[in-house]
């Protein structure tokens, strides 16, 4: 049942290392988490496309549905192509009282981003040219800078719209070069 | 090695085996204990907090389903405390959803209905969460109304436990859990089905349906897919 209909993932030239990923976490404890979060480092657009997902379940034997529920509970996974730059955005307690639900429309106004359903359980928003991803955080645990962003990996404290503003502006000019 | 020891359930004092749980201890001396996402013949999961139970010395309410009995254990199966907590608990299920049982096949027949029933439910204190939800009926005999679940996972353990084929798992979580089948795949157009239709009888709600029932007419076999696992152990 394990073998019987692999289907290859979607690009041929990731097989030989999707393959090696997979051999060398099979059968560790944790092993599916493993392979996933490689997987997702690997893949040039930071997320699990479903054929990888399902190749995935195809070689270790887990169940597809079981892959998928690990794979939408941790919020560190991603189903859809991440941008180029992520900008995240704290939503925790702290930082809405200092208005980051402000900051967090006003971006998405922006870049004219909006939900696409109010069923997922984290907010990720990407621009159709793929350059800027936008995702909500439930708390830097940075509480005393709120309200808190994060741009790339680096956090800004007490963050005003305007020096936002600015921040993604400039992030989508160098990546239009 | 099938250790004997003294439990009280309810004041009864009670000869059990160690390692039996608190629910099947009490279900086989006939005491009540409401239970929703145990199933006999399933692993427990003590998912929806229904068979929470007062046990002398522990300040906290256990759940009866997935705590072992020990020697001397002391369970209380009700009191007005235990009884409020079933309750909120019930309602909760019930604004999670959209339970509309005048328009459900399994109106009459259904564990949650009964529940909230029997605890005196007749109306929820709560907002209710109208979430949009689909009804998959892409399967040719089989229909699932996600706005009937409750996450129970008994179709889940079923198919995967019984049928083993471990179509169903639960994806994403908190309150945007969602009952999946393979890779959120329709129904009907998952290849790992057998067809065998076990989960549908697994089901405690309306969640889960045979095609071709009006509303109320929707009955399950519980008792033969639990049976499966009695014969299989009796090998
Ligand atoms: S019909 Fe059978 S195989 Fe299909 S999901 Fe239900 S129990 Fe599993
Ligand atoms: S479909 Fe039925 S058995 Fe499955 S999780 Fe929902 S309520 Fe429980
Ligand atoms: S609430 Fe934003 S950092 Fe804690
Ligand atoms: S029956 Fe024990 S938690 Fe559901």
């Amino acid at each position: 049942m394990t073998t019987g209909s692999v289907s290859p993932p979607p690009h041929h030239e990731d097989q030989d290392l999707i393959d090696r990923i997979i051999g060398d976490q099979v059968g560790r404890p944790g092993a599916l988490l493993g392979i996933l979060e490689k997987l997702q480092d690997r893949n040039r657009n930071k997320y699990l496309p479903m054929e990888t997902l399902e190749y995935v379940a195809a070689r270790t034997g887990v169940p597809q549905s079981q892959v998928y529920a690990v794979a939408t509970f941790f919020a560190l996974f991603n189903l859809d192509p991440q941008g180029t730059h992520t900008v995240a955005i704290c939503r925790g307690t702290a930082c809405h009282t200092r208005g980051s639900r402000a900051l967090l429309e006003r971006v998405k106004l922006q870049l004219g981003l909006r939900e696409a359903s109010d069923d997922a359980d984290k907010l990720t928003l990407t621009t159709p040219d793929r350059r800027l991803t936008i995702r909500t955080v439930a708390c830097f645990g940075q509480c005393a800078l709120a309200p808190v962003v994060e741009i790339d990996h680096a956090i800004r404290g007490h963050v005003k719209e305007q020096a936002l503003m600015r921040e993604v502006d400039a992030l989508r000019k160098e990546s239009a070069r | 090695m099938t250790d004997k020891v003294k439990v009280r359930i309810d004041g009864e004092v009670i000869a059990a085996t160690a390692g039996q749980t608190i629910l099947e201890v009490a279900r086989a001396h006939d005491k009540y204990i409401p239970a929703l996402c145990y199933m006999e013949g399933l692993s427990a999961v003590g998912a929806c907090r229904l068979c929470m139970v007062e046990v002398s010395g522990v300040a906290r309410l256990l759940p009866a389903c997935t705590t072992p009995v020990q020697e001397g254990l002391a369970v209380a199966t009700t009191s007005p405390q235990i009884q409020s907590y079933r309750k909120m608990v019930i309602e909760l299920l019930l604004v999670e959803r959209n339970h509309v049982c005048a328009v459900c096949v399994s109106s009459g027949h259904c564990e949650l209905q009964t529940l909230a029933q029997d605890h005196g439910v007749t109306h929820v204190r709560y907002p209710y969460n109208y979430p949009r939800l689909s009804v998959d009926t892409t399967h040719p005999r089989y229909v699932l109304d996600h706005n009937r679940c409750v996450l129970c996972s008994r179709c889940v353990r079923t198919c995967a436990e019984i049928e083993g084929a471990h179509v169903w798992d639960i994806a994403g979580r908190g309150i945007h859990s969602r009952l999946v089948s393979e890779l959120q795949r329709p129904w009907g157009e998952a290849t790992s089905c057998t067809s065998c239709g076990k989960c549908v009888q697994a089901c405690p709600t309306g969640a889960m349906a045979e095609k071709g029932w009006g509303v109320e007419e929707m009955t399950k076999q519980r008792a033969g897919v639990s049976r499966l696992t009695s014969m299989r152990e009796g090998q």
